[in-house]
């Protein structure tokens, strides 16, 4: 004992004087790297006070610890308090049980290390016993996230910490494919929007959005029933809205580039493989358009729609295709008759249009779907049908750029709704969303899966996509799909299940430097007008000064 | 006799643990209360007092006061006589919690026994406030009083403790020094919420006279 009791009271901050309310939420009392550490909260802190997401930050005699708080427990030291709880209506007997007998404990996991010389780094160590936690300043959050500049973009803020900017690294972003997941209803629509707004705005990257409800193009509606800037609005000449259906955009008074059309003669076999679960195309139905398709050559659609008998004799008789076979076929295709922008005859090719939309012009392209966005098979077969062409218009340009050194197209990101309907294990491997997905940027295309069923989605294309941004998700294995392969994804499950159902998502991956929680930027006029300026928003002064680098996990 | 307010009385015996002092009955007084704060030189030394607190006030009987008990009725001469001129002091018990050194002229107080008792006849003088607050800045001599057992610990700690929080004027001090005492209780009885209700509900607030 030392001979000073002030000096030791002090220490114990249990003196006569010791405040009751103090800065620091606890210290460590345990813990481990793979399972976070346990920080026991001081009195003053009510777990209440607290929430899963938030960051605290663990000062070590050597690193700071920055981490993520992962779970809150109540504890008591005596299991009797239990048994025979005071009454704490009593403020005195409140004041005096809790953070005594009764404290709480939260579990932090630590996300990143800022060392002694002010690097971060990855988290290869622990801080020591009884080390003390505090919440993490905006200085502590900015110079994580860094500032904002021609390829990061301010997304959303931290909770609790509403002045600081997160900011997503936009080149590092459409490296790899990027998924928007949530429930319906909790914002992805919105999220996506606010993401590609980021990549049109900072010009990383074009983008082809495949827009099935009309949410990107020129106005979409928010929840609240109010009208928001489509993307056309907001960049004008950095965007082509396109349609396929010129009635509803009239409606809409959207404003519309052109209006795209397929003719059928431009439908191959390839195109309606994908559509095997949505129109219920068997394996044998595709091979019998195969089969056509060498048959009659490039109207075979026509003709298997306008098939006579002798047609069908013929075919009985040539080709192994059973006549059963065929009027499966033929009813499925003669569902194509309703789809108006499938016609005889068209004036130009729509892949190519658009390819060169993207590729000469250097614009976005939105493709807005109207009426048929209420029809996923004809959203899958038009998306699958572009995608497919203009992935290999891709191939062909990023080899002829490497052979003869011509100029190599730009970034292209391609979004995609109910994502898992093309990505779902039975047709992710053989279709081009499959491997757009699993090839990375080595053809300069990547994709943007916006999903409410993660865990409908190919393991293996889950993967490969590199930024999860992630809105509210309640079932256990979405939850799962979506932390799979992530560091730390045990603490994070309890993070992801906690989120509110609107204006908060957690951004995972390789577009920043840990796992974060925000509160997504709003999208109002302040929004449209940072945009309107085209340099970067002033960033954050502290960050500004620090100018260190970032880290990666 | 010392006519000092706070004189208390002299050590009759002692031991690094606690000491005995006696006062003659007449001048028992609220310097003599139950809880109050208590200070003695050690033994060889006028810089070292032994802290202490009073847990037992004793009157103790002799032949004649037997026999009176046993009588009629008492005339006000013998019992005045009786109360002021007995040759039999009024013991009181004292348990040593720590000790104040001056070192330097400055006061430094521990929690724990002190090196050696005080002298047989020293004067034990009650406690200053300004003693009390330096004394009572923290709160580790709580543990020798609960792991006393040769005294109404849970009731002496609870006067210990309202002692210590009436000379502080400031109502939400005094508030504020309770609830750290409680806390402090809190953690040290953490075994036995039993006792610990029975302390706090000594020392609640709401039972300041």
């Amino acid at each position: 004992m030392t001979s000073n009791p002030k000096e030791l009271a002090n220490l114990l901050n249990q003196t006569r004087s010791a405040p009751l309310v103090e800065q620091e939420l606890g210290v460590v009392v345990g813990g481990s790297i793979s399972k976070g550490l346990v920080v026991r909260l001081n009195h003053h802190t009510s777990p209440e006070s607290l929430a899963v997401g938030r960051y605290v930050v663990v000062q070590g005699d050597l690193k700071r610890y920055f981490c993520m708080i992962s779970d809150i427990t109540l504890e008591s030291t005596n299991p009797g308090i239990q048994a025979d709880p005071p009454d704490i209506t009593d403020d005195f007997l409140k004041q005096v049980y809790s953070g005594t007998m009764a404290y709480g404990k939260a579990t932090v996991t630590p996300m990143l290390v800022i060392d002694e010389n002010d690097q971060i780094g990855p988290v290869k160590s622990i801080p020591s016993h009884f080390t003390k936690v505090t919440t993490a300043t905006q200085q502590d959050v900015s110079r994580v996230f860094g500032e904002e500049s021609s390829t990061n973009f301010f997304v959303g803020s931290p909770l609790e910490l509403l002045e600081t900017q997160i900011n997503l690294d936009l080149k590092r972003l459409i490296e790899r494919s990027i998924g928007v997941f949530g429930k319906s209803g909790t914002g992805k629509s919105f999220l996506t929007r606010l993401v590609l707004a980021g990549i049109i705005h900072r010009g990383v990257g074009q983008t082809l959005i495949f827009d099935m409800h009309n949410d990107y193009g020129w106005q979409a509606t928010s929840e609240g029933a109010a009208s928001v800037k489509g993307l056309k609005q907001l960049f004008m000449d950095k965007v082509a809205v396109l349609t396929l259906d010129n009635d509803s955009a009239v409606k809409r008074n959207a404003k519309i580039d052109y209006v795209v059309q397929i003719g059928y003669h431009e439908i191959e076999p390839e195109d309606i493989a994908l559509l095997k679960n949505a129109m219920g195309f068997t394996d044998t139905m595709v091979d019998a358009a195969n089969t056509l398709a060498r048959l009659w050559g490039k109207n075979w659609v026509q003709r298997a729609l306008n098939a006579s008998a002798e047609d069908v004799e013929m075919i009985s008789e040539k080709t192994n295709i059973h006549t059963g076979t065929f009027d499966g076929l033929q009813r499925r295709l003669q569902r194509f008759l309703k789809w108006h922008f499938l016609s005889e005859a068209v004036v130009e090719n729509s892949a190519e249009r658009i390819l060169h939309t993207i590729v000469d012009e250097q614009r976005s392209v939105v493709l807005e779907f109207g009426r048929y966005g209420n029809e996923l098979g004809a959203y899958m077969f038009v998306a699958n049908f572009l995608t497919r062409r203009i992935h290999n218009a891709y191939v062909d340009k990023i080899e002829k750029a490497l052979g003869d050194g011509s100029p190599k197209p730009p970034n292209l990101v391609i979004t995609i709704e109910e994502a898992h309907k093309f990505l779902e294990p039975q047709v992710a491997r053989q279709t081009t969303f499959g491997v757009i997905a699993r090839e990375l940027r080595k053809y300069n295309v990547t994709l943007l899966v916006v999903d409410q069923r993660p865990s409908a989605i190919d393991d293996e294309v889950m993967s490969q996509i590199g930024t999860r941004i992630t809105a509210l998700l309640d079932n256990e294995r979405d939850i799962a799909a979506v932390l799979n392969g992530v560091s730390g994804a045990a603490s994070l499950r309890e993070v992801l299940a906690r989120l509110e159902t609107k204006q908060q998502a957690i951004i995972m991956g390789h577009a920043v430097p840990m796992p974060v929680v925000i509160k997504p930027r709003t999208y109002d006029e302040a929004f449209y007008s940072s945009l309107v300026d085209a340099r970067p928003r002033a960033a954050n002064p502290v960050a500004a000064l620090s100018g260190r680098p970032r880290a990666q996990l | 006799m010392s006519d000092d307010p706070r004189f208390v009385g002299r050590v009759l015996r002692a031991s690094t643990r606690g000491f005995d002092c006696g006062n003659h009955s007449r001048k028992i007084d609220a310097q003599h209360d139950f809880g109050n704060y208590v200070c003695a030189p050690i033994a060889n030394s006028d810089a070292v007092f032994a802290v202490g607190l009073i847990y037992k006030v004793e009157v103790k009987d002799d032949q004649l006061i037997s026999e009176l008990v046993l009588g009629g009725e008492l005339p006000n001469a013998i019992l005045n006589d009786q109360r002021n001129n007995r040759i039999i002091p009024v013991e009181v018990k004292v348990l040593n919690v720590g000790y104040m050194a001056y070192v330097n002229g400055e006061r430094r107080c521990v929690h724990s026994l002190p090196p050696r008792p005080p002298m047989s006849l020293a004067d034990v003088l009650a406690c200053t406030e300004d003693e009390i607050y330096d004394f009572t800045i923290a709160f580790d001599f709580f543990r020798i009083v609960l792991q006393a057992s040769e005294v109404p610990s849970d009731d002496l700690i609870a006067a210990a403790i309202q002692r210590a929080a009436e000379i502080d004027p400031d109502p939400d001090g005094r508030y504020r020094f309770l609830v750290n005492c409680g806390r402090r209780l809190a953690q040290d009885l953490s075994h036995d919420v039993k006792r610990l209700k029975h302390i706090l509900s000594l020392i609640h607030p709401s039972m300041e006279a």
